[in-house]
């Protein structure tokens, strides 16, 4: 009877203190799971603003002016394009 | 002597009464009797009550905001998104123990005066005063380091119109709250919005969350989408719209490029317009749609859709000879005019030179009904279904109150209203051999239904006709080096007070190319040129060419007409000087 009590008490202690270092063990991984969340959305906030920025530096009206003026480039006509065919199969050799 | 243990001792040998011990474990048994009557009552009959205090004290439903979907061109380039900002708001009571030195900061990082923002926090009765909406989070963090009393901030969202004016007709605008006011942002509103999500938390005694009570109901955060509008093109529409109107001196101008094969719309354009992100653009004038909500008198531009009717009904054919005379008739009662006096005509002859008279005696071929009945089936007279606010349906009136001279005027494009997006569409039906397009201003994942509205050997007729109007006998300024075009050109007087206007005008271009194979359908409109030159084939005509053309080029559209390459002649000259 009492070597029964003593063993049931044993292992009442083992299951408060495995209880108590679940809950531990829990929150500290739930403490890190919301950092983590906390830094995807940083990081979604960053790479959001990174899409604009690049939305606006290839912004057309930008490109176009950058081009016309910086560059001093044309539109494209067909009387300074070469239009290539695709070749039927492969080039004879010598060329 | 004898010697006892302790308890053994006949000095400390004491009898006490029974009960004594009794009672003491009566009493002791009660005390522990009550305690569970207490646990007992708290656990079951208190508990709900209880539970519901412990929630109110630690437990809190946060927000999870969903974001808004973003919009994107036919190849993925992001026209709105939204981005996470913040507003500042305040206290007007708590504010009052601030000092004069964070004062002159807020007001410099708000770049509001001083005055002003003392002025909104005057009422003390308030408790909650914005000061400034959609600002920057870092602005905002350097708001927040200044420890002012009675200010704070709120999360919001801002959106970012990358592509600004050019695309603000198309996409729209939303308001500060995120809710679509205009343009897609108002048609898909639902789509875009998604639904916001919550979390049901337990905080602790610094406010930092430490568990989850029940299962996060997590945002379902808005769609993309995706428009048909192909963001070169709009640009390219754009920049020679408002190049026209400069140079024109005209009032506006709208222009709309539609792919035939499709009927997506891969540019839709009005200028002057508005920006998106600067809301002191978004006033009446420039917020209308003009290609959508603006109806007018199409003139000669209408012109082919009488001809292919006559041609159908075989009331004429190509061989028909038809006089119109010295380029001015009366007809029941009213004056038929044509810019030149062009004698006996074909019906090719009438749409090269444009002839009203003609056009006019075609109609008298025809049965009023026959007239509403195709003009109808093209989608005149009737909204368009193309999901945006503010479509407007033009005006078709039943044939049975037509008056003869109504009739004679319709066929060439008076007396009754459309929008350019109504003729664009009709349009397709010559460039498609006959069958008219849907159009749309989402990307298709699918083929297109059509609506067959001529035969394939009358969209051919018409489609020759049509090239040789914007050849060098018709508008030669609407030519497009290196391909085919076909297309009218329309000079329409516009209505002012009830009559027709000798001085503002509408100009317009209608066409496609290349004609061995139509790729898009290109309307521009110039409203009220004052530059000296009205004639749809002098002002709208150059603003097509030119868009034709570098659509066609963007859109890597293989060249159909012969032209001399100077790149050709250049490689030739170079191998020729080798020695």
């Amino acid at each position: 009877m009492g070597r029964t009590v003593f063993v049931m008490a044993i292992l009442l202690m083992f299951a408060a203190i495995s209880l108590v270092t679940a809950r531990y063990q829990s929150r500290q991984l739930f403490i890190e799971r919301e950092q983590l969340v906390s830094q995807f959305n940083e990081l979604d906030v960053v790479w959001r603003n990174l899409q604009l920025d690049r939305a606006e530096l290839s912004r057309n009206a930008r490109i176009d002016q950058i081009a016309r003026d910086t560059l001093k480039m044309q539109p494209i006509a067909p009387a300074r394009t070469i239009y290539v065919r695709e070749a039927p199969g492969l080039p004879a050799g010598g060329g | 002597m004898r010697r006892f243990s302790f308890f053994d001792s006949p000095v400390v040998r004491v009898s006490f009464p029974t009960w004594r011990a009794r009672l003491v474990l009566l009493v002791l048994g009660l005390a522990f009797l009550v305690l569970l009557g207490r646990a007992v009552y708290l656990q079951s009959v208190n508990r709900e009550f209880l539970q519901e205090q412990g929630g109110k004290r630690f437990e809190r439903t946060l927000p999870l905001p969903a974001t808004r979907g973003k919009v994107v061109d036919r190849q993925g380039v992001v026209l709105a998104a939204s981005i996470p900002a913040r507003a500042v708001w305040a206290i007007p009571e708590d504010t009052k123990s601030a000092t004069a030195q964070q004062w002159a900061k807020l007001s410099e990082l708000l770049d509001m005066p001083e005055a002003m923002i003392k002025a909104r926090l005057a009422d003390d009765s308030k408790t909650f005063v914005y000061l400034r909406r959609q600002l920057s989070l870092a602005l905002v963090e350097q708001v927040a380091a200044l420890r002012m009393p009675g200010v704070h901030s709120l999360p919001e969202t801002r959106r970012f119109y990358p592509e600004g004016e050019v695309t603000g007709t198309v996409v729209g605008f939303t308001d500060l709250d995120d809710l679509g006011q205009e343009g897609i942002e108002l048609t898909y509103n639902d789509r875009l919005s998604g639904k916001p999500g919550s979390r049901r938390v337990i905080k602790d005694r610094l406010g930092q969350v430490i568990e989850d009570v029940r299962a996060v109901n997590l945002p379902v955060n808005g769609q993309d989408i995706e428009l048909s509008i192909d963001t070169r093109i709009q640009y390219l529409v754009y920049r020679t719209l408002a190049e026209a109107v400069q140079f024109n001196e005209a009032q506006s101008a709208s222009g709309i490029v539609v792919d035939v094969q499709t009927g997506e719309v891969l540019a839709l354009v009005n200028f002057p317009t508005f920006d998106p992100n600067d809301r002191s653009t978004l006033r009446g004038v420039n917020l209308r749609n003009r290609v959508l909500t603006d109806t007018f008198e199409p003139g000669s531009i209408l012109k082919p859709f009488t001809m292919g009717l006559a041609m159908a009904l075989d009331r004429i054919d190509d061989n028909t000879k038809i006089d119109t005379g010295r380029g001015e008739v009366v007809f029941h009662g009213e004056r038929i005019r044509d810019v030149s006096k062009n004698g006996v005509l074909n019906p090719m002859g009438i749409m090269v030179k444009s002839s009203n008279i003609g056009m006019a005696r075609i109609s008298q071929r025809l049965e009023a009904q026959e007239m509403w009945t195709q003009f109808t089936a093209l989608g005149f007279g009737q909204p368009p279904v193309i999901g945006f606010p503010g479509a407007a349906a033009g005006r078709l009136r039943p044939w049975e109150r037509w008056r003869p001279i109504e009739q004679a005027t319709m066929a060439y494009g008076y007396g009754l209203s459309t929008s350019l997006l109504q003729v664009a569409k009709a349009y397709t039906a010559f460039a498609r051999d006959g069958d008219m397009v849907n159009l749309t201003l989402i990307k298709r994942k699918d083929l297109p239904a059509t609506i067959p509205v001529y035969d394939a050997s009358v969209a051919q007729t018409i489609r020759d006709m049509l090239e040789a109007s914007a050849g060098p006998e018709g508008a030669k300024l609407a030519q497009v080096q290196g391909y085919r075009v076909a297309g009218k050109s329309g000079t329409a007087r516009k209505i002012i007070n009830r009559e027709y206007s000798q001085k503002f005008y509408r100009s317009s271009f209608v066409g496609f190319g290349p004609v061995s194979n139509p790729r898009v359908v290109v309307a521009v409109s110039i409203d009220e040129p004052m530059a000296g030159h009205y004639y749809g084939g002098r002002v709208a005509a150059p603003v097509f060419a030119t868009v034709m053309g570098r659509t066609l080029r963007m859109l890597g559209v293989e060249p159909d007409a012969p032209f001399d390459s100077e790149v050709v002649a250049q490689t030739q000259s170079e191998s020729g000087s080798r020695p």
